[in-house]
């Protein structure tokens, strides 16, 4: 009698060996996000490598999954220390609206890091909404809390208009010139 | 089993990535091994020796993971040369390539929508299911399935120019 367990792991595989890769799009996805994630058992992966070792069609869907995780993986916010100044930018042109994940980043950048002097280049930055304002004032606060400060490099001609329209300029400081900005934080510490 | 030059050019790219999956990217032994599971794969079928010509990929993956378990085993047996260092794997994408391949990615990227990298991420990065995204962000299931082959039709397209840009034989 095999144990129950074994039996389980023995239909899950066979079930596995009777799938047309080619029949649910989806499922192939799922199974080479789980192959190129390493998250697929031995016999599974096995079982997808020699499907793909004879399949062209499913090798280059693979090698364009490959390349679509590796660009979903890249950072949205870089983050660079200019004597003392911890320089936050966008990695691409970027829109802060309320469904922007580069908000939920930047809101987790400066939260996470402790940094307690901080600028923000907007030049990638296209536009921006209340979430957008609310997020910068947010972080302002919680630099400000901190004994920082939180200020602003390059934005672009209409988020420099929100900015102005709603007063918020005259919270956070906006600067053209980075060496400009990085000097005006005083002494690195 | 008869294959052109092109079809084996398309088979070792396949096995070449099998091969950097399970020894790792960096092995300088890589192609070694391709070779050697090429050799015996083709020395094979000329012996008639693969009666389903649908097993073949599982025929060559077979080969190809006794060919790894008997170079680890090698590599295991041989007493390690510390003065011998090995040397390097060769680079398979060189620098300006590999600019050319971030810029092509992140072109792809921003054609797709807020949304469906929102969508993209949750399938792929956060290993969410299917029916936790639709959940989620209210999409149908025919709306998911669009966004998934939009997206890939993009990147696929991407990775089809990158390999004809570099040329058969330099499959990463």
């Amino acid at each position: 009698m095999w144990p129950r367990r074994n039996i389980a792991a023995l239909r899950v595989t066979l079930s596995y060996m009777s799938v047309d890769f080619h029949e649910d799009p989806v499922r192939r996805e799922q199974t080479i996000a789980r192959y190129l994630g390493r998250r697929l058992g031995a016999d599974q992966a096995g079982q997808w490598e020699s499907h793909y070792l004879s399949c062209q069609d499913c090798f280059e869907e693979m090698r364009a999954s490959e390349w679509l995780i590796r660009g979903l993986g890249e950072p949205v916010v870089e983050r660079k220390l200019v004597n003392g100044v911890a320089v936050l930018q966008f990695a691409r042109g970027t829109q802060l609206l309320a469904a922007s994940l580069e908000l939920t980043e930047l809101s987790k950048a400066i939260h996470m890091e402790s940094d307690r002097k901080v600028l923000i280049d907007l030049s990638t930055v296209s536009r921006i909404d209340s979430t957008g304002l609310g997020v910068l004032m947010q972080c302002y606060c919680h630099a400000v809390k901190n004994d920082g400060a939180l200020k602003l490099l390059r934005p672009d001609a209409p988020v420099r208009r929100v900015l102005n329209m709603t007063k918020i300029d005259l919270v956070l400081q906006t600067f053209e010139d980075e060496a400009a900005a990085i000097e005006s934080f005083g002494p690195s510490a | 089993m008869d294959f052109s030059a092109d079809d084996l050019e398309k088979v070792r790219a396949r096995l070449r990535f099998k091969v950097c999956y399970d020894v790792g990217f960096a092995c300088p032994d890589v192609d070694d091994i391709v070779q050697e599971s090429l050799i015996r794969f083709l020395a094979a079928t000329r012996e008639n020796k693969i009666q389903n010509p649908e097993a073949a990929g599982a025929f060559l993956n077979g080969i190809c993971r006794n060919v790894i378990l008997e170079y680890r085993r090698r590599n295991l047996r041989d007493e390690p040369m510390p003065e011998v260092m090995p040397e390097p794997a060769r680079e398979s994408i060189q620098d300006t390539d590999l600019f050319e391949l971030r810029q092509a990615i992140s072109r792809g990227l921003d054609q797709l929508s807020e949304r469906d990298r929102r969508v993209l991420r949750a399938f792929y990065l956060e290993e969410k299911s299917k029916e936790e995204i639709l959940k989620s962000t209210g999409l149908t299931d025919e709306n998911f399935r669009v966004v998934l082959c939009r997206a890939k039709e993009r990147f696929r397209a991407i990775y089809v120019a990158q390999t004809q840009h570099r040329g058969p034989s330099r499959h990463s």
